[in-house]
């Protein structure tokens, strides 16, 4: 019986349903050989496909074989008899194939179990497309109706694989217009750049079933923040295979060329260095042009065989890299924007915490308050430079020093915490603080003290605060732990590792330094921070300069008023001692008078009674006489006849000239006079004057006797000679002590109290100085001090 | 015996020299100012002359320039309670200068020795 004819038709017409039918390529094929081998009564049946490069051909779909073979059973064209079908482009059909020449034994296909086998070329028009096997278990003597069945059966298949690779490559082309629609859509809706690259790589990777990525970009200025070459990547084996060997030759070959590569087998490409030692994959790579500029390069890795890059896909990649340099170019200019945005908010902010700074500052001129408010703003957050501590330092032009003036801020973890939820609680601005006047408050805080204690000599060796000074300079320390600059002192006062310093310039002088430092939330410093510090700074040392020289008037003033009030008070003094000098004239004639007739009574008349009354009345005359002698002396202009005179010979004549009284005293002299005392230029009559006057006082200190003790020498610092004059008398009681050169204060009974005052406007005329102090042994040491003229002088 | 003269404005000082002078056994004459000194001069010789500097009228430093014009050899002791008569060049040209005191011890030498 025949059935050929009708088994043919239902084959064929199974066929054509599976055909028509929706499912994939891989499907339809297994369908197919199962209709086949159903239809010609066999146990087995398969389909073995050439791949895209015609050198292989690859088991496709089986029936009655393992089916782990599938899609890897694969022969070279002309090698098995799928090999030689393909090649020949003829049906083939044995009875006895493990007998044939052609035959290639795989164990893994399970083949060994059939006996017999038909094959035909899957043939469209001139190109074969593959082989359709069938296989049978007992031995087949295959007719000419079969070959006719199988070769009619090969053509339709031929159809059924061209229209699945048709619909194949019209779904790739739609899934890659849909990527690229999905990756440009993306694009414009995001500007973040590394969200965006991130996208690029992962829609490309998956559209062309790569197994790596790499995106890097050029180090443009219109792209800020980015190294020579930043790369972002889809990390996959692939990358860790070829980028480290090839990444960066096809990436300088792309932006050298400005145009896309293809590398289908980087085992045989002559570009790359050492191509042969490489393992099997594919490369393309293509650039990101954005206006004739190549922005970045991005590349695609295939390590799997089989399915290595094509045209196709570089064509693809290609209008991917168009879009995303697109993206790139925006989001670096949206990048750039931020950056300025930003920028400008904080310059902004700046300046209107610096205005508000500027107002507190202007709101007073003592500078202690000033120093407070300046270390405030410095210290708080908000509405100040918010760093945790602020010292402040003002140069000493005299020492050349810097001195510590006062610090701000917390001494330990617990004040700190309690002082920021103060802040936050209250949440006040400077100047509520300045106004309410807490500012002022308790001033006496561990860190003002530590402050206070600092003191850097101004020299290159002084370390970072007296650099900061001498050039004019902030500096950032950022381990103080190890830098030269810090000097071990400074280290362990201020226990931190980062501090910062900022000199305070005015008028083109740097007036001091301020320090701060983040000890408590350890919050680096950064170079904006001392930018704006700096501008802090600047502003600061001029409000402290201007306090300073406000001062300055104030004391200028101060002393100007007190001058005018000693001035009218020694006018008053002049004309008083006018009016005493024409009294104490007046009174002279008459006492001439009295004490002249006295005199004359006292030699007419006996010693008795009435003599004792005539010495009483010329004693007193003669007091009188003294006091007005003292009182003119002490009225009279001191006009000075300068000489050049030895301080010493000066002594020696007092002593002779006083020798006899001071022997009559039971006064003992002692001296110690310096041999190498220089000349002085003084009036030598009154300076004599000026020793008899205390030496005088000594003597009737020491109403009993005792020594009195001579001394001269030179003060070299400030060229000087010194007379010093100590008696063993009581001392001098501390409130004789405090008036002993006023005119007119005497303790003696007798005496017109003038002597040492006297002295005094002497040593004064002389531009000398007088001292007096008790010896805590007793007696009184009084010390004259006369300005040596300078040598070379004369 | 030689004659003194003296000129003060003062009435008792004048007495108290003359007692003194006299006591030295010297012949006295008192004027209480320069004019009637000068008038005196001209009536008669005089060996020395004691002269305040404050009186009315002429004062001393004048009525001693007028004495010396007259009788250059004269001596001439001012006597006077003031010390700033010393500082006048004009004082320059009288013989001493002596402030008043109750002790007459200086005057008495000095008119010893410039009469000596």
């Amino acid at each position: 019986m025949d059935t050929s004819g009708i088994n043919e038709l239902s084959i064929l017409s199974e066929i054509s349903r599976i055909s028509n039918s929706t499912i994939g390529l891989a499907e339809k094929l297994r369908r197919v050989v199962e209709v086949v081998a159903r239809g010609m009564g066999k146990e087995g049946a398969s389909v073995f496909l050439i791949d895209r490069s015609g050198k292989t051909v690859t088991l496709a779909a089986a029936i009655g074989l393992h089916q782990e073979t599938v899609g890897k059973l694969s022969f070279p064209l002309g090698m098995g008899i799928a090999g030689w079908v393909a090649e020949q482009k003829v049906p083939l059909a044995l009875e006895d194939p493990f007998s044939d020449p052609r035959f290639a034994y795989v164990p893994e296909s399970g083949i060994e179990k059939f006996k017999s086998l038909m094959a035909a070329p899957i043939m469209d028009e001139d190109q074969c497309l593959g082989v359709i096997f069938v296989l049978s278990t007992p031995v087949w003597r295959v007719t000419s109706s079969d070959i006719t069945l199988l070769t009619t059966t090969a053509n339709q298949l031929a159809g059924v694989i061209k229209n699945a690779r048709m619909l194949q490559s019209i779904q790739d082309r739609l899934t890659e217009l849909a990527t690229i629609y999905k990756i440009s859509l993306a694009l414009t809706s995001t500007l973040d750049l590394e969200q965006i690259l991130s996208l690029v790589a992962r829609n490309s990777t998956q559209s062309l079933r790569a197994q790596g990525c790499t995106i890097r970009l050029m180090n443009l200025p219109e792209i800020p923040s980015r190294k020579t070459f930043s790369s972002y990547s889809v990390v996959g084996e692939a990358i860790l295979v070829m980028d480290a060997r090839i990444g960066s030759a096809v990436t300088e070959w792309v932006v050298r060329e400005k145009r896309a590569i293809l590398i289908p087998d980087v085992t045989k490409d002559s570009l790359l260095p050492d191509s042969a030692k490489l393992s099997a994959g594919s490369v393309i790579g293509a650039p990101l042009i954005f206006r004739d500029k190549v922005l970045g390069v991005i590349t695609l890795y295939n390590i799997q065989q089989g399915q290595f890059f094509n045209e196709d896909d570089l064509q693809f990649l290609t209008t991917v890299a168009s879009g995303a340099a697109v993206a790139v170019e925006n989001a670096a200019m949206y990048e750039r924007m931020e950056d300025l945005a930003t920028e400008a908010r904080t310059r902004a902010q700046e300046l209107s915490i610096l205005y508000d700074i500027g107002t507190a500052m202007s709101m007073t001129l003592n500078l202690d308050r000033l120093l407070r408010i300046i270390l405030t703003a410095a210290t708080m957050g908000g509405s100040g430079l918010g760093f945790n501590r602020a010292l402040l330092f003002l140069t000493n032009e005299r020492t050349n020093t810097l001195q510590g003036m006062m610090g701000v801020g917390p001494s330990n973890w617990e004040e700190a915490g309690r002082a920021w939820n103060e802040v936050l609680a209250r949440h006040k601005s400077l100047m509520e603080w300045i106004q309410t006047g807490e500012l002022f408050e308790n001033k006496d805080s561990a860190l003002n003290d530590l402050a206070r204690g600092i003191r850097v000599p101004l020299d290159s060796n002084g370390g970072v605060m007296s650099l900061t000074v001498l050039n004019r300079k902030p500096y950032n320390i950022t381990d103080a732990g190890s830098s030269p600059l810090v000097k071990k002192e400074l280290r362990e006062t201020l226990r931190v590792d980062n501090f910062a310093t900022v000199p305070l310039v005015a008028k083109d002088r740097v007036i001091g330094v301020i320090l701060v430092d983040n000890m408590f939330n350890r919050r680096p410093i950064t170079d904006g921070d001392i930018r704006f510090l700096s501008l802090f700074a600047h502003q600061a040392a001029l409000a402290i300069e201007n306090s300073i020289i406000h001062s300055n008037l104030e004391t200028m003033n101060k002393d100007i008023r007190a001058l005018h009030e000693q001035l009218v008070q020694s006018e008053k003094m002049a004309a008083l001692g006018a009016m005493i000098a024409e009294i104490t004239h007046e009174i002279r004639n008459p006492l001439v008078s009295i004490g002249g007739f006295t005199r004359r009574l006292a030699k007419k008349l006996r010693d008795g009674e009435d003599k004792k009354y005539i010495d009483i009345i010329l004693s007193e005359v003669s007091r009188l006489e003294g006091i007005i002698h003292d009182n003119l002396s002490y009225l009279k202009e001191a006009s000075l006849q300068l000489s050049e005179a030895d301080v010493n010979a000066i002594i020696e004549e007092i002593l002779m000239l006083y020798e006899d009284e001071l022997a009559q005293r039971r006064i003992t002299i002692k001296r110690d006079l310096s041999p190498t005392l220089p000349r002085v230029m003084v009036d030598i009559q009154q300076i004599k004057q000026a020793v008899i006057n205390i030496m005088k006082n000594a003597m009737e200190a020491m109403e009993k006797g005792g020594t009195l003790f001579f001394r001269t020498y030179f003060l070299p610092e400030t060229h000087e000679a010194a007379i010093e004059m100590e008696d063993t008398g009581p001392g001098i009681s501390a409130k004789v002590m405090h008036n002993i050169f006023n005119p007119y204060y005497s303790t003696k009974p007798r005496g017109t109290g003038l002597g040492l005052p006297i002295t005094n406007r002497i040593i004064k005329a002389h531009k000398g100085k007088i001292e007096v102090r008790n010896k805590s042994t007793g007696g009184a040491v009084f010390t004259i001090k006369l300005p040596c003229p300078s040598q070379g002088g004369g | 015996m030689k004659k003194i003269l003296v000129v003060d404005d003062e009435e008792n000082i004048r007495q108290l020299y003359r007692e003194e002078f006299e006591e030295m056994g010297f012949e006295v004459t008192t004027v209480p100012d320069g004019a009637q000194a000068l008038v005196k001069m001209d009536a008669a010789k005089f060996d020395l002359v004691t002269l305040d500097m404050r009186m009315p009228d002429m004062d001393g430093i004048e009525t001693l320039r007028k004495m010396k014009e007259k009788d250059s050899a004269l001596p001439i002791i001012i006597c006077t309670a003031y010390e700033e008569y010393k500082q006048d060049f004009a004082s320059w040209i009288s013989d001493a200068y002596i402030v008043k005191s109750s002790d007459m011890t200086l005057l008495r030498e000095t008119v010893k020795k410039l009469l000596g």
